[in-house]
């Protein structure tokens, strides 16, 4: 290969473009990315039909993304120390319904969130225990979860919603602008860098790809997997408290159903990132880029006036071609 | 014979799980700069004696000297202090990581807030499969380990235990999907290693790979030692035949 120089810059450019393909989060840039080029030339040709880049639609883009964007990152690091957890949904609406109702017995907000996430933390703790403990899959101790919490949120608020009604400046601190940029888009930007530094440049994240990829050679390496885990599963609810109150500040209240079927939404965007379901593998910019390409596509459908069943449908058939995808990919890396 | 200079010394070791006996009353040694064959069929407690060589399971009677020393090994980082590796066939490496991120699996170089040095582990990765393992095909430390083959990996798995000085290298059953060349390959490694004092014990039901490199045998049976001698003083028939008939 080094002896002919003509064909080199050709075998790098192949090369380069697979490279790109078999990179964690690789195929899901390329799609997003073309995705994005689709919509800005889309938008610019016809700016009245399909308002693609008006500022109103920045702006909801801007602020789905972070609710959606908290709970995959959790679900996400969890999944690749190769666990589940469905409860979060039900964690999600269980903390921010327990910060709001602290908020309205005149507890300050600043401790009320620290409160709600302390709780969402316990909750992910108690789910891996059980796992753990009892060898479970945390499939169905979290399935568990999902309904015990929501039913938890029933007996203690009952089904009506809960204002939230707290200091201004926690306020704009999750729900402002700052700089022309949506808080809750910058906060969930400085998570994402925050995990990635964590699961990519951390002892620790070296510590979840080992436990979810192989447990068994991380055990006999000396690595204590079960608490590797068992930090994942705390994360996993802890996000889901941020998740919370995020979207309980930008709302105002909060709704005793809100969380229903995010759990999977989550997971779907770690798949759609190219997250092994066996774990192991994949890459915190990749789920970023599911929640992003869930989120685009579904703007991108209300704004063509698609009905809303589309939306399900859509994100449905991503799912499954991202997931083929990536077993495809499993399997050729493993061979 | 001076038992206290002995390098790795197991006394009366049993295992039991419930009613099951895995071990009973084990002794055997392993000396300096020795390669010693475990032999044994299936069921013999070869497996049970690696893991507790290497503290993944405990002894329910019995201990371990390490140069002379007790000890007693709780968990698999009390074995690698103490200076011993175990290389399995399939289970030590992780398939989705690079070859740099097993080498350095659960002792990660790591600055006071535990973020990686990873040019450091990258540069020393590269430094110990250029010198101190030959095996070939292996041109990159960030290559998959999932992507290797399986002389390759063994390669790997060697290649850490070689950086971090290890004095005991427990090979369970190394050979067993390698190819004919990369068994060579590997056996070779045995030796040289050795050579610079570092013991091997090797763990295997292949004779013939055990003869080409180890100067003693031990042959274990129904969870005891049935035999134990010296390669000048016996042959692979004799072996053969205590492996089989024990």
């Amino acid at each position: 290969m080094t002896d002919s120089a003509v064909p080199k810059s050709r075998i790098r450019k192949q090369s380069l473009l697979k490279q790109i393909m078999t990179m964690p989060a690789g195929a899901i840039l390329l799609v997003f990315v073309t995705l994005q080029i689709a919509c800005i030339v889309g938008a610019l040709a016809y700016p009245d039909d399909f308002r693609y880049l008006s500022p109103q639609n920045l702006t909801i883009l801007m602020k789905a993304i972070p609710v959606l964007g908290c709970l995959a990152l959790g679900a996400g690091i969890l999944m690749i120390a190769g666990e589940f957890d469905l409860s979060i949904g039900s964690v999600y609406t269980f903390t921010a319904i327990l910060m709001a109702t602290l908020v309205n017995a005149d507890v300050s907000a600043f401790i009320a969130a620290p409160l709600g996430i302390l709780t969402g933390v316990l909750i992910g703790l108690l789910n891996g225990t059980i796992t753990l403990r009892f060898g479970l899959p945390s499939f169905i101790v979290t399935l568990g979860g999902l309904l015990f919490w929501r039913g938890a949120v029933l007996l203690y608020n009952g089904a009506v919603q809960v204002r939230f009604d707290p200091e201004p400046i926690f306020t704009s601190l999750f729900a402002g602008t700052f700089l022309g940029v949506n808080a809750a888009f910058i906060w969930i930007i400085l998570f994402v860098v925050g995990f990635y530094l964590l699961l990519h440049r951390h002892k620790f994240g070296n510590h979840v790809f080992a436990t979810g990829g192989n447990r068994p050679a991380a055990t006999a390496i000396g690595i204590n997997t079960d608490r590797v885990k068992l930090v994942a599963f705390a994360i996993a609810g802890g996000m889901a408290a941020v998740a919370g109150i995020i979207a309980t500040a930008r709302v105002g209240s909060v709704q005793p159903g809100q969380g229903a079927g995010l759990e999977l939404q989550a997971i779907a965007a770690c798949v759609i990132g190219g997250l092994s379901l066996s774990g192991g593998r994949g890459s915190i910019i990749g789920i970023f880029l599911g929640v992003m390409l869930i989120h685009t596509i579904t703007d991108v459908l209300l704004l063509l006036r698609a009905p809303g069943f589309y939306l399900d449908m859509f994100i449905a058939t991503l799912i499954v071609v991202a997931a083929a995808f990536n077993h495809l990919i499993e399997r050729r890396g493993a061979a | 014979m001076m038992s206290s200079s002995h390098l790795l010394e197991l006394h009366n070791i049993s295992k039991s799980y419930g009613a099951l006996t895995a071990l009973s009353d084990l002794n055997f040694h392993v000396g300096h700069s020795e390669v010693v064959g475990l032999l044994g069929d299936n069921g013999a407690g070869k497996s049970t004696t690696v893991n507790l060589i290497s503290g993944i399971q405990k002894p329910t009677t019995g201990h371990l000297t390490i140069d002379g020393e007790k000890t007693m090994f709780t968990c698999r980082s009390d074995s690698a202090d103490a200076g011993i590796e175990t290389i399995y066939q399939n289970t030590a490496l992780v398939d989705s990581l690079s070859i740099t991120r097993n080498i350095f699996m659960g002792r990660e170089r790591v600055n006071a807030f535990g973020f990686l040095k990873q040019t450091e582990m990258r540069e020393i990765a590269m430094e110990v499969l250029e010198k101190a393992v030959h095996i070939s095909g292996i041109d990159s430390p960030d290559k998959l380990v999932g992507d290797l083959s399986g002389g390759q990996k063994q390669a790997v798995a060697i290649a850490r235990a070689v950086f971090f000085k290890r004095r005991v290298l427990l090979l369970d059953e190394p050979t067993s999907a390698l190819s004919v060349r990369e068994t060579e390959a590997l056996l070779a490694q045995v030796l040289k290693l050795k050579a610079e004092n570092v013991s091997s014990v090797l763990v295997t039901h292949n004779l013939y790979h055990a003869y080409q490199v180890c100067d003693r045998f031990v042959i274990m049976s129904h969870g005891t030692k049935v035999f134990d001698v010296k390669k000048a003083d016996t042959t692979i028939s004799q072996l053969t035949e205590y492996v089989v008939l024990t």
